[in-house]
């Protein structure tokens, strides 16, 4: 845990979105309805909600900071601060929320952002600041749960792990076409992993969808374990190859979906390693090609575990056993 | 030498990662072979923009008169001149910007010659001959070779003024080290820190990373934001400039291009956190640097 050399709000800090407002200047401004958002998920979907033609979307922010603490705390002048942040187009935006009369604890505002400034999936939090120890403008806090803002996103769902794209590979774009015979590709450079899926070899796509017999659905979970597995492997070589170190080399955590997947991954790959430690130890052995080619089987193991391979094969192997068992009979 | 494509596309386009990734051969990236300029061209995405915006001639315009110009100076002095004419030349938002597909076609189907010609190192490793690193081509948004310079000038930039885009690509070190740190995409923060190189309270590149690391630290207590106010950004005027680009002239070649006049960073703003990483500098122990300490101390 960081060591911070004052004192900060140990009580939570809960964030909320309360309305969106999509606007075009000297055009429209219209308040989404609530289905654009989600409570559950802390999630706002941006994507084709209502009008295309939008150009910035002012954001109602209501933050709760623990009221009885702020009051007996060495805190003042304090601010807090909602804040938009995108990695991919380096864009951040504040705006200052203002206390509510009345109602302690309690501070809202709005947060206006443009669409030309944002691509995908911006975090929106919350950080309190104050002067602490006649120092202006320490952070003394920030949302346990930050929202994401999700442009790309027609229902608000928090978790997306990989897109799912059925295109024909003989007639569908040029660069797929070398892999006709294949059914499916992973590509991994995108904002999201994609699975193409490959809709001329025959077959494939009604077998995903099926909800056939148990049979049936037995081949068809191994099918999707085994296209997981192969998701999961090529996505954690592409998160270990695009790791930026720092000015000291130290791996930095890369952010977005890399993130998620060498967290959830490292802990199969090396076992017996902190999440800092196994970060720095997968980056090393990449670099320096010790220790590399060792690790490959656990590498696919981690990716198996994640795709259910062993439950899908468990029950494949049980749904054999009981339709002989019932031919027999 | 690579040279210009002799096949030249009308309008820019798109080239994912996974394709451009085949054509990086040894041959490309020593500089001793051109890219398959045909079979490059036939697997790329058109552009959602539409007009001037994608033409490839003014960009390509651009490259060639950066390469005459600096024929014979270091190669490096070219990015100073080049990062603000190319921003003003291809008027894209953070939204097409981002996407590094964009990036990776002008760096293969439209200017290989330029990133080789910029980016050959005079020496090769493990017995090679001298290579252009993969990541030139396509790769992070301050590292490729033009995403780099374009970043630079949409992050440094103050307002319609290019000034201190100039300053920031004038030292390699601020490309290739603050460039990459979150805290810049605060305006006032970028501009202090442009501040301190500009006035020339840090230049050599050990001064540069020291700057770096402690103003970046302190960031993690500290929050610039309210330290340092920057007015709400007027995406409007921003988006408008980009509207325009069908009726705008050939960007300047003498003169320093207008940016878009989405508001200056105000003043005090910059001031404020200026005064502020002039001390944490001061403070910070750079290795080998007690000379340096002590003429600043006598200014």
């Amino acid at each position: 845990m960081k060591v911070y050399p004052y004192k900060r709000i140990t009580g939570e800090i809960g964030l909320e979105v309360t309305s969106v407002r999509q606007e075009r200047e000297g055009f429209y401004q219209h308040d989404l309805e609530t289905w654009a958002f989600s409570t559950q998920e802390r999630v706002v979907a941006l994507h084709q909600v209502e009008r295309d033609d939008w150009e910035s979307v002012r954001l109602g922010v209501t933050a709760i900071l623990p009221g009885k603490e702020i009051a007996e705390g060495p805190w003042t002048d304090i601010s807090v601060i909602a804040v938009l942040t995108e990695k991919a187009t380096n864009s951040r935006t504040t705006a200052r929320l203002e206390r509510v009369a009345g109602k302690d604890g309690s501070w809202t505002g709005h947060l206006r952002f443009w669409r030309s400034a944002y691509r995908s999936r911006a975090d929106l939090s919350v950080v309190a600041v104050a002067t602490v120890d006649g120092v202006r403008g320490r952070m003394i806090g920030r949302a346990e749960e930050p929202w994401i803002v999700d442009l790309t996103a027609r229902t608000p769902v928090r978790q997306r792990e990989m897109i799912i794209n059925q295109v024909d590979f003989t007639s569908g774009p040029e660069w797929l076409r070398p892999f006709r015979d294949a059914p499916w590709l992973v590509e991994t450079s995108g904002d999201l992993p994609t699975v193409h899926l490959n809709a001329g070899f025959e077959g494939v796509s009604e077998l995903l969808d099926s909800s056939g017999g148990p049979l049936e659905r037995a081949v068809r979970d191994m099918l999707a374990a085994q296209i997981a597995t192969d998701v999961w492997t090529a996505v954690f070589h592409s998160a270990v190859s695009d790791l930026e170190v720092d000015e000291h080399g130290n791996p930095q955590w890369p952010g977005g979906w890399r993130d998620a997947v060498l967290r959830g991954m490292l802990a199969d790959v090396l076992p017996d390693h902190s999440e800092a430690d196994a970060l720095r130890e997968i980056d090393a052995r990449r670099r320096e090609g010790s220790g590399w080619n060792e690790l490959q089987p656990r590498i696919n193991y981690a990716a198996g575990r994640r795709a259910k391979v062993a439950k899908n094969l468990g029950t494949a192997i049980r749904t054999l056993d009981t339709s002989q068992r019932e031919s027999r009979a | 030498m690579t040279d210009k494509p002799e096949h030249l596309p009308e309008r820019l386009a798109l080239l994912a990662d996974i394709n451009a990734a085949k054509f990086l051969s040894t041959g490309v990236l020593s500089g001793h072979e051109a890219p398959p300029y045909i079979a490059l061209n036939k697997i790329t995405d058109p552009v959602d923009a539409k007009g001037v915006r994608t033409e490839v001639v003014p960009i390509r315009d651009l490259i060639d008169d950066v390469m005459h110009l600096f024929r014979d100076d270091a190669r490096t002095k070219a990015d100073a001149w080049l990062a603000p004419r190319l921003h003003a030349a291809l008027r894209l938002s953070r939204r097409e910007a981002s996407d590094s597909r964009l990036w990776s076609f002008l760096a293969l189907a439209v200017a290989p010659d330029y990133v080789v010609w910029r980016h050959l190192p005079t020496k090769g490793r493990n017995g090679l001959p001298p290579m252009v690193a993969a990541s030139r081509f396509s790769g992070a948004h301050y590292t490729q070779a033009f995403s780099r310079l374009w970043w630079a000038a949409e992050l440094f930039r103050d307002g319609s003024d290019y000034g201190p885009v100039q300053v920031a690509c004038g030292n390699q070190d601020v490309l290739n080290t603050v460039l990459r740190l979150d805290i810049i995409d605060h305006r006032p923060t970028a501009q202090a820190l442009i501040r301190l190189v500009a006035k020339e309270t840090v230049t050599t590149g050990r001064e540069v990373n020291a700057l770096a690391v402690v103003t970046n630290a302190a960031a993690s207590t500290l929050m610039y934001d309210v330290l340092a106010e920057d007015e709400e950004w007027d995406g409007g005027a921003f988006d408008a400039w980009v509207e325009e680009a069908d009726s705008a002239p050939p960007v300047p070649r003498k003169v320093l291009p207008t940016g878009p006049d989405d508001g200056p960073v105000p003043l005090a703003a910059i001031d404020a956190l200026a005064g502020r990483f002039e001390e944490l500098f001061k403070d910070a122990r750079v290795r080998g640097r007690t000379e340096v300490t002590d003429q600043l101390g006598d200014d």
